[in-house]
């Protein structure tokens, strides 16, 4: 079924150079070897796309527009779930899953993109409509994933290259390489099922060198039909993948993991510890990057607890020492990033969000808006859930682990939630709004 | 009908399938129109011919060069398979340069004043750890060496004292090519 236009002659052969199949010479590049990391990436490419999906809904997304990092959605942000406070380190797992499993993708996804090398120069390089198709949805595959590596691990790093906002980049991103992916699976599907029989992995696990030998041409178009010596066996390119993907994993996981693991990761943003104190555990957000001044936040600082409900009254105004005065629970909690870092619990003690609804008049409050001292930009308020407000571990913290918060930490007074996204955990808080 | 799939050259499940991913990935593109498409269709680009058309060729031409450089320079080398114990620790070292390169090199300029962190430590560990592949490397090839001349004699090319390439080291590698 040559794809032709009636009247002209049929193309002819490939000219010299890459589009020729015995340009490439590898002997062991194969539909086999393909379909071995093919394999490994259906097994962790659905981990990541749900471990995104559940980071995006951890936002609460449809709580408020202030928690809307992508108003522009439209059916694809649907509503998932209102978050869990519990396990507390939901959302930590969550993350250093996401996190870690998409560094340790990178080592493979490049295996992948060079075992597969020969189809992007085959020729013809269209055959039909039909094939023409399958090569657009390549490119949201390809460029789908090259973009949602490269925006989430430009973004950890906080180098904030990308054109816009990384939220929207990342999350509409995601969609796009989703197309490319689920058609890419269900059309290559039999290919991947018949290559992988095709020879035992068990078997392939004890060749070495010597006995490596290429596979017959009638294997697939990845075949060299011009193989030259082989340098590494097929086990040898597996265990290159494997350790490179190992590597970057044992040098990275210990920023999510904490603890004395945390200074292994010699390569994560966040795998140095933070100097000595009670407030020595990690931060990315300071006062003084903010604008946080000393005055705002000394003897004058007042916070305002209001009740926007239709039982709405005069809201009740409190200093640091009045809420001190009230009765203070602890609750060990950990501060976990959408970054993948994240930290220990900590003790945080303070005064209960459900016991300021209650004394604002919020018998049973809908939702409670966050407002926090910093002028302006990202994450500077925020609205938390019924179930985030009622939580007994829900606090207004006003210390950490014994000793008053530190400024990065949130002086005088800021929120820590169970199992929510760090930054919903609103430093520097100026008001709370209670909804009916 | 079937002529038009005919002309087509699949069957209709696979057009519905393309159709339907491009009318997904078309609807999550057009959530970026405030954004500007331009500039993710350039990231887009650059993404799928990053590897394909950069990466690959600079990674094939190093491995080729030290192949041809290694073989024509004293001194000789030993008889066994030596260039993956050079491709391996260059590769990881490389693929930690290339996801953590911003931190390495510096570049968040607003990282310090956002996480209290220093960005000195980032270089210091990259080459540390590039430093412990290439030892690690030499030992294991050290160690191959040792046994190759312990363990049963292979043939004329497996004595320490044979000079020149051995006849299995002639190609190059010719796996990372291509």
């Amino acid at each position: 079924m040559r794809w032709r236009v009636p009247g002209l002659p049929s193309l002819p052969g490939p000219p010299p150079g890459p589009t020729r199949r015995s340009f490439w010479r590898s002997p062991i590049r194969s539909p086999w070897l393909t379909s071995v990391f093919g394999l490994m990436l259906l097994a962790t490419i659905p981990v990541m796309f749900v471990t995104g999906l559940l980071s995006y809904a951890a936002y609460d997304p449809d709580l408020s527009p202030v928690n809307d990092t992508t108003p522009g959605k439209g059916l694809l942000g649907f509503y998932l779930f209102s978050w869990p406070t519990h396990p507390v380190w939901l959302y930590r797992l969550n993350q250093g899953v996401h996190v870690t499993l998409g560094l340790m993708l990178v080592p493979i996804l490049l295996f992948k993109l060079w075992s597969v090398l020969p189809k992007l120069f085959e020729w013809p390089p269209l055959r039909s409509p039909a094939h023409l198709l399958e090569r657009a949805s390549l490119f949201l595959l390809v460029g789908g994933a090259g973009f949602e590596f490269v925006t989430g691990i430009l973004n950890i790093q906080t180098w904030y290259k990308f054109p816009g906002s990384f939220y929207p980049l990342h999350f509409y991103g995601a969609w796009v390489f989703t197309a490319g992916f689920v058609v890419h699976v269900g059309l290559k599907l039999p290919t991947m099922i018949t290559a992988l029989r095709s020879r035992s992995m068990i078997r392939e696990l004890r060749t070495g060198l010597a006995r490596t030998r290429p596979e017959p041409l009638d294997a697939g178009y990845l075949v060299s039909p011009a193989p030259a010596a082989p340098t590494i066996s097929r086990r040898g390119v597996l265990a290159f993948a494997g350790a490179g993907s190992l590597l970057v994993g044992l040098l990275s996981v210990g920023q999510s993991i904490g603890g004395p693991l945390r200074r292994t990761a010699l390569l994560a943003p966040h795998g140095q510890d933070v100097s000595g104190g009670p407030g020595d555990f990690q931060v990315n957000k300071t006062a003084a990057e903010v604008g946080i001044t000393a005055s705002e936040t000394g003897a004058t600082w007042r916070l305002t607890v209001g009740n926007g409900g239709q039982a709405a009254q005069n809201p009740v105004v409190l200093s640091r020492a009045d809420l001190l005065r009230m009765e203070q629970h602890t609750a060990s909690l950990p501060i976990a990033c959408v970054e993948g870092w994240s930290t220990d619990n900590q003790a945080w003690t303070g005064v209960r969000l459900r016991d300021l609804a209650r004394m604002a008049g919020a018998i049973l409050p809908a939702s409670v808006l966050v407002q926090s001292l910093q002028n302006g930009g990202a994450f500077g308020q925020t609205v938390l859930s019924a179930g985030q407000i009622m939580d007994p571990d829900s606090l207004l913290a006003l210390r950490v682990n014994g000793a008053d918060l530190t400024p990065d930490h949130g002086y005088p007074a800021r929120v820590i939630v169970p199992a929510i996204p760090g930054v919903h955990n609103t430093k520097w808080v100026a008001s709370l709004t209670f909804q009916a | 009908m079937r002529r038009l799939l005919r002309w087509y050259g699949a069957n209709p499940l696979h057009l519905l399938t393309l159709l339907g991913s491009f009318a997904l990935a078309g609807y999550a593109a057009l959530q970026w129109l405030p954004v500007g498409l331009f500039g993710i269709a350039v990231w887009f680009v650059a993404a799928v011919i990053g590897h394909d058309l950069l990466l690959m060729p600079l990674y094939t031409l190093a491995d080729r060069s030290a192949a041809a450089v290694f073989r024509r320079i004293p001194p000789k080398l030993p008889p066994v398979q030596w260039i993956n114990y050079l491709r391996v620790p260059v590769v990881l070292s490389g693929l930690l340069l290339l996801i953590w390169f911003p931190l390495i090199f510096r570049l968040p300029t607003g990282f310090q004043a956002a996480t209290t962190l220093s960005l000195d430590p980032y270089l210091w560990h990259w080459l540390a750890v590039t430093g412990a592949l290439f030892l690690l490397s030499a030992a294991a090839l050290a160690l191959r060496l040792r046994t190759g001349r312990r363990g049963p004699p292979e043939g004329p090319a497996s004595g320490p004292e044979m000079v020149g390439p051995p006849p299995d080291a002639t190609p190059g590698p010719s796996d990372l090519h291509s």
